[in-house]
């Protein structure tokens, strides 16, 4: 073709300079686009994770579904739950274009996630026993999804930044959800407000660790200077859960909840919060699928993978559906 | 007979009023259980975009459930609320067929669900709602008419949804059409019990608030008829009642598990504000 | 390995009859109908949709990089726009008459809704 930029011509290392210019001029790159193999591994890395990590969310939210306590919650938390599902949609989709040159595919992500390679957020392995769960998962654990997810709206690359787009618009009435239901519990009887601050002690030490580590010194690798690198995201995982805190922790503390940490507060010199570090040991165990219902919620995935099988055989074979 | 265009006007007429509830029971139950029964697939389905499209219906059929209920508050029955989370198992009018269990296991443990039976389920159920909602527009209460148009809105979408999943499977072949076959059996043992209306059913057809059942099933099987032949299969010509008429409050131990889970939350305090 | 299953198909809606198809995003599906089936729930809930269209991904030729090229345009073509008359609405008023611009003209079609 004659063009001025034809990249077959062109050696890897002008193919990468080119790339380069390119995220820096702000362009967004797309699927067929050429892209070096670091970004294209680590957007599948960071996608695939954050894709399964919605469809794993939906299980401890949904165990809430049918025991939701009224009409009305009823229907906001299956609404709640199916964004959660439609959002692992768009990012599997989004990750499964990444993933197609090596020959993968969505039956791929679910065998790496039956097999362990492919890891779900540290929040996801965690309990809700009670009905604040479901209202603190929808006001904290979205409320921090908020904060990682708008950082990255202006992702480099196109096909994320656009499904971004769109779940950071759903992740509004998500947190508005879960606010209805903690503000009920907060101004409801003793009994309601125990249940809501025994929630909040259940998942403090896992939203502090929802921003992951401070530094590739505290749990040994670290993948937030490749993606800050290749213009993914801009800040670092301890900024934005000190905008977390910012947003958040003035509002826990107006509703009359105490902070599950007595040391917490906002050092004005330092311009920020300090506050006491989760065991980031047990983070890692947590994300190896050792966190208290990894196991379980694994296991309610592989029996409807396994049991729904045969209606994927049925339709996927060439004589089903639409003859042609 | 004359239209009736308010509760209130409702209210004078006891026997009236006493047809028209027992009608109204039966399509809130109805439409509450199936769509809890669908909500427990929540995240469990053959496919993820499914997972997304099935609970739209589950939530339209909720939905539809709390349109029932309302006008059975305005009628005096209490609080909605209270009338789908607090009625006794006796109570309920709804299908059996409607409350049975998805498959083995539950939604939290084990849920080896049928993908069939739940595709026939709800396919054969949505035909008979559309009937009843085409029947309802008619009907001498005029609230619910109105309801009624509203509701059949939406199951255009419901219809197109599970026909095509029940064209698709049953041409498929091999396991998943034996799979299909079985599921068509299981529902068709029940079905009747979707159809009836029940031991009022005779002061209900005399209000005009509905057609005649017997109308309503020939109207039920001549949409399903031609779908049946367009798989290559002939529809069962016997529907019962196997396992009691829900229109009598006669239910299995299935309903009674689904009403402790979906009140587990609600009777801890049920004067709470949740 | 149900491999056929997950076909790809790109989604495109309208809002309302008047308004332009959009695409919206790409979805799974072992087949067009139960593409369409799945479509409006997955990407349009709270969005009306007036029709939906579904295309299977194989059959959408695509730019390539290079191609995209071909897109860019020199900014001198006042000429294929209102912005190069623009002088007229000075010399209509010579002649007392209003500027016939698009607002205007646009207008014509009445109340048609």
């Amino acid at each position: 073709m004659d063009s001025t930029v034809s990249y077959g011509l062109l050696a890897e290392d002008e193919k990468h300079a080119l790339f380069i210019k390119r995220i820096e001029a702000g362009e967004k790159i797309e699927a067929d686009d050429w892209m070096p193999e670091e970004y294209r591994k680590t957007l599948i890395k960071l996608i695939s994770m954050h894709g399964i990590s919605e469809i794993m969310g939906a299980l401890p939210e949904k165990e809430w579904v049918p025991k939701a306590p009224s009409l009305k919650r009823k229907l906001g938390i299956m609404a709640k739950v199916q964004d959660e599902m439609g959002h692992g949609q768009l990012l599997l989709r989004v990750s499964e274009d990444l993933m197609k040159p090596y020959g993968k595919n969505r039956e791929s992500i679910m065998q790496d996630l039956f097999s362990g390679d492919l890891k779900f957020h540290n929040v996801f392995h965690m309990e809700a026993p009670t009905w604040a769960d479901a209202g603190l998962i929808g006001w904290l654990v979205d409320g921090a999804a908020i904060i990682t997810q708008t950082n990255m709206l202006d992702a480099s690359y196109g096909p994320y930044a656009r499904a971004l787009k769109r779940i950071c618009a759903e992740e509004v009435f998500h947190a508005q959800h879960g606010e209805s239901i903690i503000m009920a519990l907060a101004e409801g009887t003793p009994k309601q407000r125990v249940m809501l601050q025994e929630s909040l002690n259940r998942w403090w030490e896992a939203l502090l660790m929802f921003f992951g580590p401070g530094d590739a010194g505290t749990t040994g690798t670290s993948k937030q200077d490749i993606t800050i690198k290749y213009k993914i995201r801009t800040k670092t995982n301890e900024e934005l859960r000190q905008d977390f805190f910012t947003k958040y922790i003035p509002r826990v503390l107006s509703l009359g909840l105490i902070l599950p940490d007595s040391t917490m507060h906002f050092d004005k010199e330092a311009g920020k919060w300090i506050y006491k570090q989760p065991d980031w040991g047990k983070f890692k165990d947590i994300i190896k699928n050792k966190g208290p219902k990894s196991e379980e919620r694994l296991r309610l995935r592989r029996i409807s993978y396994e049991t729904n099988e045969w209606v994927r055989e049925a339709l996927g074979s060439a004589s089903a559906g639409e003859r042609r | 007979m004359t239209k009736i265009i308010s509760p209130d006007e409702a209210k004078q007429n006891s026997s009236f009023k006493s047809a028209l509830t027992e009608l109204l029971y039966q399509l809130a139950d109805d439409d509450f259980i199936l769509a809890y029964r669908g909500s427990e697939w929540l995240g469990l389905a053959p496919h993820i975009e499914e997972d997304v499209a099935f609970s739209s219906i589950n939530q339209d059929t909720m939905g539809h459930a709390a349109i029932f209920y309302q006008l059975l508050e305005e009628l005096g029955e209490g609080d909605m609320d209270v009338l789908a989370h607090s009625r006794p198992p006796k109570e309920r009018l709804n299908a059996v067929l409607l409350e049975m269990v998805n498959g083995t296991g539950t939604y939290l443990e084990n849920p080896k669900f049928d993908w069939a039976y739940t595709v026939v389920r709800h396919y054969f159920y949505t035909a008979a709602k559309k009937i009843k909602m085409d029947s309802l527009k008619n009907s001498t209460y005029q609230p619910l008419a109105d309801a009624a148009a509203r509701v059949s809105i939406e199951l255009f979408y419901h219809m197109m949804h599970w026909r095509t999943w029940f064209q698709q499977l049953m041409l498929a072949g091999g396991e998943a059409r034996t799979r299909m076959e079985k599921a068509i059996f299981q529902v068709m043992d029940e079905m009747e019990g979707v159809i009836t209306l029940g031991p009022k059913g005779q002061e209900i057809i005399k209000f005009a608030l509905i057609e005649h059942d017997k109308t309503l099933k020939d109207r039920w099987q001549a949409v399903l008829s031609p779908v049946f032949t367009s798989v290559n299969s002939i529809m069962p010509e016997s529907m019962g009642m196997k396992s009691g008429n829900g229109r009598n409050g006669e239910h299995t131990a299935d309903l009674e598990s689904a009403l402790a889970i979906m009140n587990e939350v609600y009777i801890l305090d049920p004067a709470a504000n949740w | 390995m149900a491999k056929g299953f997950y076909e790809e198909y790109e989604v495109f809606s309208r809002r309302s009859d008047t308004a332009p198809m959009l695409y919206q995003f790409s979805l799974l599906a072992p087949n067009e109908e139960l593409a369409l089936i799945m479509a409006q729930e997955n990407f349009m809930r709270r969005e009306p949709a007036s029709d939906i269209w579904v295309v299977k991904r194989s059959n959408i030729r695509k730019m390539t990089l290079e191609e995209k090229e071909t897109l860019k345009r020199l900014d001198n073509k006042d000429y294929r726009n209102t912005k190069g008359y623009g002088y007229l609405k000075k010399k209509w008023r010579q002649y007392e008459q209003g500027m016939l611009d698009e607002k205007e003209i646009m207008s014509w079609g009445g109340n048609q809704s």
